[in-house]
């Protein structure tokens, strides 16, 4: 694949939702501005993460802030390419290309905006594979990249550029400036050479996001008819495994805010409530699933609950008491797998006191 | 005494109730007009009742008139669609992820301009007297008389709203002009597609309450009309002709609220058995659990609330094969009368079983008297496993739960459910549209991001509550009955800790004035 079109998206969006484990955000709002900037400025040109020259300068952008309130302060459609003129202004070259924060969710989307709106392509790959909550846990932070020099803008073209000590100390004044700024803003962030985006970017996820997704809406309906070809979707992707872990019914749902982040448990029963609940700990994104005492999936492979009727993904936002679902957990990209992943994204930097044991050994 | 009626796409049903207790019901082909349809089904309606047209204190109708008017693309009026959020939005104007033929159907103009709010209370822009003149100009050169008008934030802070449709009302005084406030909830996509479908029934909307009026005033009913909302409450019907959106889907809502007058169970499961489908739905606290996904109405994504219902293949003509081991979801549907083997058809359906295994005593039983005895004890409890099945996946919990089966095809299922701790099968559970139709109950709700660091919580949910109880008040309640029923708080992830959607449901009792 070399050019994303208009009528690919819905399937990316899609895609995007499955991928973002709960987290990430509605992207029906990213995907409407998407297919305006296309129909503006004509498809999206796709580049391989190897296709990228060394010496290049890859910038990742995205919306920071809630995706709540985006519901009302909607993006425009030329913020992006306005963000990434304003990042080039700030250090004084061109970016060659844009690639994305996180696959999962809406973030998956805005890259191509600003890349149409530049004329310049999208790499196929992103710095998560999926949605995680915390900057830090980003690949490109992962393989050492720095988030700065950054620059966000807002909705009226209100500009901050940051240089930071740390990735902990970026995120925090970078959600600052989201807050002031009405709660969603625009940032152009970890600049990079092609040769550290090789090393450090997870690859092929975009053009895998519309695969997903198109399996997802060709074989829309009850679960037992979407296993096979999900499986094998995935099966011939960075990610391997799916397994269906839990058919049910969410019998408790509790999250509050701390610290800026949902977490919570849900708990979801068998369809006839015998045999052991299914628990689900939450922090943004489904983290870790329990089947009585045993772990049977837990970050950072993937867990994504389904809709059991129609195969569509649910979100942790709006997963509630009643809701018929199925839960699938998936195995996560060899990155994430390795010692320094490990050290940022293992079930132990969320506060659970165990440790990571891959899928496929469970 | 009550009138209660449902005008359906095929069926005109009607009922008259006294307190709780149903004198009389009947069911009407729904004509072409409306009109005729209901004046016969009043006719037999009043005669069956032995009631005279004065002894009737209150009408209320349910409707899928504008639903249907959507879904069919006809008896929209031009309009046009003001969006005010500039410099945010700017790209994405309003209809613009709308189906092309509901767009050519509307052939409406959009407008955007600069203003709205953020959620913090700050202005995204200020008002532009110019832009805002400009548009007017473009309204009148146009001869738009139909506008709707949204605003970033409006449900919390409606300013910007009101005060461009004030221009608007001072330079065409005949415009009908809907704020997208009206409809509450956060999103302003959603909330700006429910406007501007309301603003494109208006006209409808007049015709259609007129005839309702005068079918009822060629009966003499000179009494208050009241019409059914989505959420199972009723609004008056001059309301309805600033509101008719609020009438999407009160279809199932009016079936699962007539289940819940039928029998007085405010916690159970009803299933509604058509001709085709088996429809699950759950009454909480009498009224219908909601689904929380995005309802579309006509290929439009809207911010309605609807009924969470399951539907499963399973009706009255559901097709029967492999020896009863299969059923549906294939149905003969209407045309059972003519198909069906009881009726001299040839196609097996689960009519011709019921009437097989003795259920019933319909069409000729003796057409189906050769059908083999396996054949029909199979197909018996396939029905029976699948209604199970359906009941146990949408109860909330595992323990168990009361059952009552409405619709036509509630015959069907002559036994015990194991799911069930007990099966109802109420008297008229075939009018359970208008019974819910008549139901007494006015709702208002209203929905706000705050901040519970600036604004204490208690002092939010009265906010909230007041906002909701003028909506309630509004639409005909009256005042010292109105009782919160739902308070939902929603803490907003990414922002300041405190940072929560409320939303708040109230209910009053019908008030004393006048509806119509």
């Amino acid at each position: 694949m070399n050019k994303i079109e208009a009528a690919q998206l819905a399937d990316l969006a899609l895609g995007s939702v499955f991928l973002a484990t709960g987290g990430g955000g509605d992207p029906h709002i990213p995907q409407l501005i998407a297919e305006q900037a296309i129909e503006k400025y004509g498809p999206v040109t796709v580049i391989q993460p190897q296709d990228v020259a060394d010496d290049a300068l890859v910038v990742s952008i995205g919306g920071v802030g809630a995706p709540t309130v985006s519901l009302e302060l909607l993006p425009s459609i030329d913020e992006t390419s306005r963000t990434l003129s304003a990042f080039e202004a700030h250090i004084g070259r061109q970016v060659d290309a844009v690639a994305s924060f996180e696959i999962g969710g809406g973030n998956s989307l805005i890259p191509l905006v600003a890349a149409v709106g530049k004329g310049i392509p999208v790499i196929d790959g992103d710095g998560m594979g999926r949605a995680l909550p915390e900057a830090q846990m980003m690949s490109y932070a992962i393989a050492g990249i720095k988030p700065t020099p950054a620059v966000a803008c807002d909705y009226a073209g209100n500009q901050c550029a940051f240089t930071t000590s740390s990735t902990e100390v970026y995120e925090r004044h970078i959600r600052s400036f989201a807050m002031a700024a009405g709660g969603m803003i625009t940032a152009a962030e970890h600049p990079m050479s092609g040769a550290e985006l090789k090393r450090s970017i997870i690859p092929g996820t975009l053009s895998f996001s519309i695969e997903l997704g198109r399996t997802l809406r060709e074989n829309r309906g009850q679960v037992g008819q979407l296993l096979e070809p999900l499986k094998q979707v995935f099966e011939k992707s960075i990610y391997g495994e799916c397994r269906l872990i839990y058919q049910g019914k969410v019998i408790d749902k509790a999250t509050r805010i701390v610290g800026g982040y949902d977490i919570g448990e849900a708990t979801i029963q068998n369809f006839d409530g015998q045999g052991e609940n299914l628990n689900l700990s939450i922090k943004n994104e489904y983290l870790l699933a329990r089947v009585g005492e045993a772990v049977v999936a837990s970050v950072p492979d993937l867990i994504v609950i389904v809709d059991y009727e129609t195969g569509t993904p649910i979100n942790a936002e709006r997963l509630r008491y009643g809701h018929r679902v199925a839960v699938f957990a998936i195995g996560c990209p060899d990155f994430y797998r390795s010692e320094e992943a490990l050290r940022v994204v293992a079930p132990r930097c969320f506060g659970f006191d165990l440790d990571y044991i891959p899928l496929e050994q469970l | 005494m009550r009138i209660g009626i449902d005008v359906g796409g095929t069926h005109t049903d009607a009922v008259v109730l006294n307190g709780d207790d149903i004198i009389a019901s009947t069911k009407a082909l729904t004509s072409a007009d409306v009109v005729s349809g209901i004046t016969d089904a009043l006719d037999t309606l009043l005669h069956d009742a032995g009631i005279s047209s004065e002894q009737v204190q209150t009408v209320m109708i349910g409707t899928t008139q504008f639903t249907n008017a959507i879904v069919e693309r006809r008896e929209l009026s031009t309009l046009a669609a003001i969006r005010i959020g500039l410099p945010s939005g700017e790209g994405i104007p309003p209809m613009v992820a709308w189906p092309r033929d509901i767009v050519e159907a509307i052939n409406g103009k959009t407008y955007m301009l600069h203003g709205g709010f953020l959620y913090n209370g700050w202005p995204v822009a200020e008002l532009q007297t110019a832009e805002i003149d400009a548009m007017i100009k473009d309204l009148q050169a146009n001869n738009i008389e139909n506008v709707a008008i949204s605003a970033a934030f409006s449900p919390m802070n409606a300013a910007h709203e009101v005060s461009v449709a004030e221009k608007v009302k001072a330079a065409i005084p005949h415009a009908r002009i809907s704020l997208s406030h009206s409809f509450g909830r956060l999103g302003l996509m959603e909330r700006e597609n429910a406007t501007i479908m309301n603003t494109a029934l208006l006209p409808f909307a007049e015709r259609v309450v007129d005839s309702f009026l005068k079918a009822l005033k060629n009966r003499a009913l000179n009494c208050p009309v009241y019409i059914s909302q989505n959420d199972g409450t009723l609004m008056s019907s001059e309301f309805v002709r600033t509101y008719p959106a609020l009438t999407f889907a009160s279809g199932p809502t009016n079936s699962l609220r007539g289940a819940y007058k039928l029998t007085g169970l405010e916690d159970a499961i009803v299933v509604d058995i058509g001709g085709t489908t088996s429809d699950i739905g759950v009454l909480q606290s009498g009224f219908p659990r909601e689904s929380n996904v995005v309802v579309n109405i006509g290929g439009v994504r809207t911010n309605f609330r609807m009924p969470d219902i399951m539907a499963i293949g399973l009706g009255g003509g559901s097709i029967v094969k492999d020896e009863g081991r299969t059923i549906g979801p294939q149905s003969v549907g209407h045309r059972l009368v003519q198909e069906g083997l009881i009726f001299g058809g040839d196609t097996l359906t689960t009519t011709d079983i019921l009437v097989a295994g003795g259920g019933a005593n319909i069409g000729d039983p003796r057409l189906v008297a050769d059908l083999p005895e396996q054949t029909v004890s199979n197909a018996q409890a396939c029905m029976a496993t699948m209604l199970d099945r359906g009941i146990e996946m949408m109860k909330p919990g595992g323990q168990g739960m009361p059952v009552i089966l409405v619709g036509g095809g509630s015959i069907l299922v002559p036994g015990d459910l194991p799911a069930a701790s007990q099966v109802y099968r109420p008297e008229n559970a075939g009018v359970a549209n208008a019974i819910g139709a008549a139901i007494a109950q006015i709702g208002g709700e209203a929905e706000q991001m705050v901040s519970y660091r600036e604004t204490p919580r208690e002092d939010a949910i009265r906010l909230v509550t007041q906002a909701a109880n003028k909506r309630a008040i509004d639409a005909g309640a009256d005042r010292a009955t109105i009782r919160a029923v739902d308070i939902e708080e929603t803490a907003i992830p990414y922002m300041d800790e405190g940072a929560t959607r409320v939303r708040v449901k109230v209910i009053g009792e019908l008030g004393s004035r006048a509806g119509a």
